[in-house]
């Protein structure tokens, strides 16, 4: 069984107040997310549930990073005494997990420690009867056809949202985007990620690298349409497809995933124009909003904490570190300095980081 | 939660203006009851697992996508980019009109639903106001030099505050020892009876062109006064030790500071230096997570305050003395939504027609440049460098303006990479997204060039200054968008006057000077590619605001004002506001050092109110 996590009422109610409690009932947070009448809609930010955050084991914060504490929570509608209890994959999947009261309020909340890089199927059993978790957007379907509630914890690398298709024409399209294409930059990149230690692989990058992505911005927009930002997976699923369609009508004979770069860079420019003269503009408006949503997520995915999926290895923030020339004399940092133009790793947590104090 | 019960005082907000009251009652020896809607987010000293609810994470303060959902608006079905702590537009949106705008929901930059307030997210900036800046109805009186004011505005709605500096000072020494503010005093030219700083750290190398720049046009500088604490701070015992002693240590200068809640707690917010020292005395209640419908009263006496608890369910509580610290504009609503539940509370709280008036921010603006350099800025904090040469009298009225300002610069602007490409090409710090994601010929190897010729390369030089109060410029209550509770949201319909947008250019051309001579060494020939005042700005549409201030303004004259002298309505006996609302001016400077000595002044006057 995993270990229960001993977080207090404090900090589940932090969480609870601005998201659940209200006396609205408008669906005002479908952007498109939800099915009409979901009462997920009603919820402020449902995707943080159930709540992924830091972890502690009470002996070694190095040794604790290895996981997350993954809080549920669930609220009781009436004033009745209920027993409300979770079972997951990430326990025994039979054993039920009892959900405690909150002091003096509607949730039941439990928080376990669950390793990061995975993902996971849950339900609650209320009163013995199976149900879905009625906050967490997130569901997936099993083999065997039911459904479930999921999530994932940090520095995931196990796709969620994309097929294999979509991932191979994402890596060409933010490849594309991206500052990493030059030789000195793959240099410099091929040298760092091969220099990490192999705790780092494992925990940062492993199944990133095997995708052949630049730093893991694939891996970051697959987990970011499949949580804060579900309502732009639609966005995406339509654009690849369009996408695939127009690489495969201008060059029958290749795979798009293997064609030219300038094959990219031309369609890049037409769709940042609006001039994509083979795009079905009935199934998606505008090349240029999907253009718009790519750019912003693949920045976000290059430079944001590698716990998101993307900046693999803290590669890209490495890469503002020692690629950003003297503009006064034009050299290059010293790779062996500790002083660069970007000391990242003194402000983070340990192992990622070096900070004395700071736990992440 | 405490079952319902009689407090003698109950501070609804934690904030600059609540916490300084907390502070001085609970060590009085009275009971206080502090309610926050947001929650008592921990950094990693206080939390059971010592684990920080902050994170040194650009995701937790440039949030995720959402979209506008209230049907209806000018910017509905836009995207918006709210923080942890911010609230969600959907649910408790402002409402802002400016003339040929219509009304667009926003919310003001550092709103911080959570104890501490927008001092949890605060770049920490901690300058006192001028004299002059209290004075502003005396000072521009008989005056026919203040230009771009054709219709005589700036003598008519022009106020004295009715205390003076004197009266402030020894609040501004209080709150500058309380808080633990680090800074240097030497070359200000504010009056100050005690130096109560801390060491400042040593300044970010590229602050040194705002330095040189400053120096080269006769500005004397001295270390902008900061909230961030550099050394063991006795009143509130926050040691500091070793840490942050060498420059390759974890201490407080790092980039996750301004626009983020610090982890480590070095920044010296109302949490750490006002209200966790007094958080486990009895005398003492802290409720998070409850949110504040509305005041009930009877004859003059506030009685009740109804809660929504952190369920949502109804609560209420009784004390001898409520005082509204919610932040300007939450504050007016929340007097007007009790107004609009009680016709004799509504007849005191509008005894005249100003309760939402004159509302204020800044004129702010500045000047920003690539220098000839690269620095890493993420070793730094919010400024470096300030000066009060735009805040003499003489400068004043040399340039035609009503009022001064304060200049300095800002080290930790985009010097995270996601903040960089974020504000990329904005007039100012919060226009999101809009610059990358259209500049669409940054890709490859340009956008390498991009990085080169942007990241820890920039440095702007900022300031403050008054804006004019315009009885026009307020805050209402929206006629149909409801919050997630059904009550009416805050309307604010505000607009710049001509001199406000004259100061602004004038002020700005001298931030350009700044960084003109300190990137050349004083030659005054650098190039400098931005400048200008907000007004300019897409921001101006995008959010009202940093700083909200005004629309409860004091006064000596019940006629003229909604609050008295020491902060209490007009015909209640017991209710206070002690945040920025209470400003008739809004000040030369950023305002949370002198609403916290404002706070602890009101403090001084219940505790000798008799009330309690």
């Amino acid at each position: 069984m995993p270990t229960i996590v001993p977080r207090d009422d404090l900090y589940v109610l932090n969480h609870c107040a601005r998201s659940l409690a209200r006396d609205n009932t408008d669906a005002r947070h479908d952007y498109g997310q939800y099915a009409a009448g979901d009462t997920r809609a009603r919820i402020a930010e449902a995707w943080r549930f159930p709540i992924v955050d830091s972890y502690f084991d009470g002996r070694s914060y190095d040794d604790s990073y290895a996981f997350n504490t993954v809080t549920f929570v669930y609220a009781i509608e009436d004033d009745r005494a209920h027993d409300v209890a979770v079972i997951g994959t990430f326990a025994d999947l039979v054993t039920p997990i009892p959900l405690r009261p909150v002091a003096d309020s509607v949730y039941r909340s439990v928080s376990v420690a669950v390793p990061k890089g995975q993902v996971h199927r849950y339900r609650f059993l209320v009163d013995g009867r199976s149900v879905l978790d009625p906050i967490n957007p997130q569901r997936t379907t099993n083999p065997d056809g039911t459904e479930w509630s999921r999530f994932f914890t940090q520095f995931c690398t196990q796709i969620v949202s994309f097929e294999r298709w979509e991932i191979a024409l994402l890596t060409r399209l933010t490849d594309h985007i991206l500052p990493f294409r030059t030789v000195q930059a793959q240099r410099f990149l091929n040298l760092y990620l091969n220099g990490l230690d192999r705790a780092s692989k494992d925990l940062q990058y492993a199944r990133a690298y095997r995708f052949d992505q630049p730093i893991g911005v694939v891996n970051f927009i697959d987990k970011i349409v499949a949580r804060e930002e579900s309502h732009r997976l639609i966005d995406y699923k339509i654009c690849l497809e369009l996408i695939d369609r127009v690489l495969r009508r201008r060059n029958p004979f290749e795979e798009p995933a293997h064609m030219p770069a300038a094959m990219y860079a031309d369609l890049y420019d037409q769709m940042a124009d609006e001039n994509v003269p083979e795009w079905d503009r009935s199934r998606y408006g505008s090349p240029r909003f999907f253009l718009q949503l790519l750019r912003r997520h693949t920045y976000t995915g290059a430079f944001s904490h590698p716990k998101y999926g993307g900046n693999a290895g803290a590669a890209g923030w490495a890469y503002l570190s020692y690629n950003l020339k003297d503009p006064l004399t034009g050299a290059l940092p010293d790779p062996a300095a500790q002083s660069t133009a970007f000391d990242w790793s003194r402000a983070l947590e340990k192992p990622l980081g070096r900070n004395p104090e700071y736990h992440g | 939660m405490p079952q319902p019960t009689q407090f003698d005082v109950i501070i609804i907000g934690s904030g600059a203006g609540g916490a300084p009251i907390a502070h001085t009652l609970v060590n009085a020896g009275k009971s206080v009851l502090m309610i926050d809607k947001g929650p008592l987010l921990r950094p990693q000293d206080d939390d059971p697992l010592g684990l920080s609810d902050y994170k040194r994470d650009e995701l937790m303060s440039d949030g995720p996508e959402k979209r506008l959902t209230i049907p209806g608006l000018a910017n509905t079905g836009a995207s918006f980019y709210t923080s942890h702590v911010e609230p969600d537009l959907n649910d408790e949106p402002h409402i802002y009109r400016k003339d040929g705008s219509g009304d667009l929901a926003t919310i003001e930059g550092y709103t911080c639903q959570c104890v501490g307030g927008g001092t949890q997210h605060y770049g920490g900036v901690s300058l006192r106001f001028s004299a002059t800046d209290l004075r502003l109805r005396s000072f521009n009186q008989g005056r026919t030099d203040v230009r771009n004011d054709p219709d005589g505005v700036v003598a008519r709605e022009a106020r004295d505050w009715p205390i003076s500096y004197d009266d402030l000072e020894p609040y501004y020494s209080k709150a500058e020892k309380l808080v633990g503010i680090n800074g240097t005093r030497e070359n200000q030219a504010k009056r100050a009876s005690e130096d109560n700083y801390q060491t400042p750290l040593p300044p970010n190398p590229i602050s040194e062109y705002a330095r040189v720049g400053m120096v080269a046009l006769g500005m004397k500088p001295y270390r902008t006064p900061q909230a961030v604490i550099t050394q063991d701070h006795a009143p509130s015992g926050r040691t500091v030790g070793r840490l942050g002693q060498l420059p390759w240590d974890g201490g407080p200068k790092t980039a996750y500071v301004n626009r983020y809640g610090d982890p480590l707690d070095f920044k010296s917010n109302t949490w750490v230096s006002l209200l966790r020292p007094i958080s486990r005395k009895p005398n003492f209640a802290l409720w998070p997570n409850c949110n504040v419908t509305h005041l009930e009263s009877t004859g003059a006496r506030v009685t009740t305050v109804s809660v929504r608890d952190p369920s949502g369910r109804p609560r209420s509580v009784a004390g001898k003395v409520v005082v509204v610290a919610c932040s300007a504009i939450e504050s007016v609503r929340l007097l007007m939504l009790s107004a609009e539940r009680s016709a004799d509370f509504s007849g005191r709280i509008h005894q005249n027609d100003l309760l939402g008036k004159y509302f204020l921010t800044h004129c702010f603006g500045g000047a920003s440049a690539v220098m000839p350099g690269r620095f890493d800025k993420s070793l730094t904090v919010d400024s470096d460098w300030a000066t009060d040469f735009c805040g003499s009298e003489e400068f004043i009225r040399a340039n035609g303006l009503w009022a001064g300002a304060t200049i300095y610069n800002n080290t930790s602007d985009q010097a995270l990479p996601i903040a960089l490409a974020r504000t990329h090409g904005a007039a100012d710090l919060d226009t999101l997204w809009h610059g990358f994601n259209n500049d669409f010929s940054v890709v490859g190897d340009r956008f390498a060039g991009f990085l080169n010729n942007e990241f820890n390369r920039r440095l702007s030089v900022s300031f403050m200054a008054n804006q004019v109060p315009q009885k026009t410029n307020r805050i209402e209550l929206h006629p149909t968008v409801r919050d997630k509770w059904g009550r009416r949201v805050a309307y604010i319909i505000k607009n710049w006057h001509p001199h406000d947008q004259f100061l602004m250019d004038t002020i700005a051309a001298r931030c350009r000077d700044v960084l003109a001579f300190g990137g050349d060494n004083g030659g005054g020939h650098y190039p400098v590619e931005g400048f200008g005042g907000v007004y300019l700005s897409e921001n101006a549409l995008a959010r009202i605001a940093n700083h909200i201030l005004g629309g409860a303004r004091f006064g000596a004259d019940e006629a003229d004002s909604v609050l008295d002298k020491n902060c209490r309505a007009w015909h209640f006996d017991n209710l206070y506001v002690a945040d920025g609302a209470f400003m008739p001016t809004s000040g030369s400077g950023n305002p949370t050092l002198t609403i916290q000595a404002n706070a602890f002044r009101v403090g001084d006057a219940l505790l000798q109110s008799g009330l309690i």
